[in-house]
């Protein structure tokens, strides 16, 4: 993982497991939300002081067809984000149905890129990671954890505030509190 | 701290997650997370749990319990930003007078560790027994409070928590040499002789003693608020007894009830016996 730590105040016996769940991922799933979701796939445009994420184009396309969108972060290097993506692949068929509400977005970062590097655009305006979070009252501005899922509408205004990480969405009905806005 | 629940010394609580780490390690991916392969029954908001049960006994005795009253209810999101910084919302229902008054409250998360969070002893002085922090939740738990009334009689109120994490950087740990620094704040006007809103924020990294430092890989040895007292005009607001499931950067909201100008007073205690004070004129 790099320099990243899981967060969880149990660390030790979350880092102990993660050799175990970086195993499992990789040998079932590929990178990135499965096809199934029809995702609008955004690679970062980087340079050595940033990493850049532009939503200007997949909020255009929420405005002109009415959706909300469900923005996924994860990254190329992050065994969390495999286990989400396995789970949405797993269970795809019972899912897909429910996420059509919703334009899936899928930002493909790496581990390495932290908050200070990360940086999210909408049009003319290019905010870095906490200061995105801020704008739009993310309470999640404090520490970027991979991966991270947004719930917005297509003015870019947060449907909830979702937990950092995908943990606690991963059986079918939590997805489904999720999709449907369950606090 | 007072109660054996909370003295478990850090060796033992290492000696648990060592043990822990390795079953998870052994038994491959289906341990590393509790929801996969189907959700826990009890998930309801009022139901109990195994823990509860053995708590309860141990806390309360056979002694019964309402859980039904409204006398005290709590607000916890199903799912916060972040596991280790759970905002918690308490609510009396009931007016601080003499006759009748929350003599204590006991706040819980059931499958932390150490579950006992915090226990306040308090009087009429506080006015509103109402009170907001935030808590570490370490895996999908309910989070519960007991009021205790002077009467004697116990009433609950309890929320399920999902939590979970991810990759994220390492704690910040940018402000060590503030450590212990104790601010008190007001934030509305002063209105004497009735429930006043303030805040206490310990500067603290109340460390557990489960975080690994990433850098040595060792791990970072216990270290947290241990109690709070707060008086105004020398009389006792409340009394916090507290453990390392309150988040870091301890804060608690309150009231208290100012009769005059006087002298809002917070006095901290941590585990390694380190004493800070902060203070606030008001009125």
């Amino acid at each position: 993982m790099g320099r990243a730590l899981h967060r969880g105040w149990f660390g030790a016996l979350r880092v102990a497991a993660f050799a175990s769940l970086a195993a499992l991922a990789a040998a079932t799933h590929a990178l990135g939300i499965p096809a199934a979701y029809a995702p609008i796939v955004v690679e970062p445009n980087t340079t050595a002081e940033r990493s850049e994420f532009d939503l200007t184009a997949p909020l255009a396309r929420a405005q002109r067809e009415n959706k909300r969108l469900y923005v996924y972060l994860g990254a190329n290097d992050c065994p969390y984000c495999r286990r989400y993506e396995a789970f949405l692949d797993k269970n795809a068929a019972e899912l897909v149905p429910h996420f059509r509400p919703y334009l899936v977005v899928d930002l493909r970062s790496s581990l390495s890129t932290q908050a200070t590097r990360l940086f999210i655009r909408v049009g003319a305006k290019s905010l870095p990671y906490a200061e995105f979070q801020r704008s739009i009252n993310d309470e999640r501005a404090r520490m970027l954890v991979y991966p991270s899922v947004w719930l917005l509408d297509p003015q870019l205004k947060p449907l909830m505030q979702m937990p950092a990480g995908t943990g606690t969405f991963q059986t079918v009905p939590e997805q489904l509190e999720i999709l449907q806005l369950v606090q | 701290m007072k109660t054996p629940l909370r003295a478990i010394d850090a060796r033992a609580r290492r000696r648990v997650v060592l043990a822990l780490g390795a079953l998870s390690a052994g038994t491959l991916a289906p341990a590393a997370r509790a929801a996969i392969g189907g959700l826990p029954s009890n998930t309801g908001h009022a139901d109990s749990s195994p823990e509860w049960e053995n708590l309860r006994g141990k806390l309360f005795g056979s002694r019964p319990i309402d859980a039904s009253s409204k006398l005290v209810q709590l607000t916890v999101p199903l799912r916060a930003a972040y596991g280790a910084s759970v905002p918690v919302k308490i609510v009396s229902g009931l007016a601080q007078t003499a006759a009748l008054h929350v003599k204590k409250m006991h706040v819980l998360v059931d499958k932390n560790p150490s579950p006992v969070a915090a226990v306040f002893d308090l009087g009429t002085e506080v006015g509103q027994a109402d009170f907001e922090t935030r808590l570490r939740v370490d895996e999908y738990s309910h989070v519960r409070v007991v009021s205790e009334l002077s009467n004697g009689e116990l009433h609950m109120d309890s929320r399920y928590v999902k939590t979970s994490g991810g990759c994220s950087a390492p704690p910040n740990r940018d402000a060590l040499n503030l450590l212990g620094k104790t601010v008190l704040k007001v934030p509305e006007p002063i209105r004497f002789d009735t429930p006043t809103l303030a805040d206490v924020t310990v500067l603290h990294p109340n460390d557990t003693g489960f975080e690994l430092n990433n850098i040595t890989v060792m791990f970072i040895p216990p270290h947290f608020v241990r109690s709070i007292k707060v008086s105004f005009a020398g009389r006792k607001v409340f009394e916090a007894d507290l453990d390392f499931s309150v988040s870091e950067n301890p804060t608690l909201r309150f009231n208290f009830v100012p009769h005059g100008a006087g002298e809002l007073r917070a006095e901290v205690e941590d585990s390694k016996d380190g004493q800070f004070v902060g203070t606030l004129r008001v009125g």
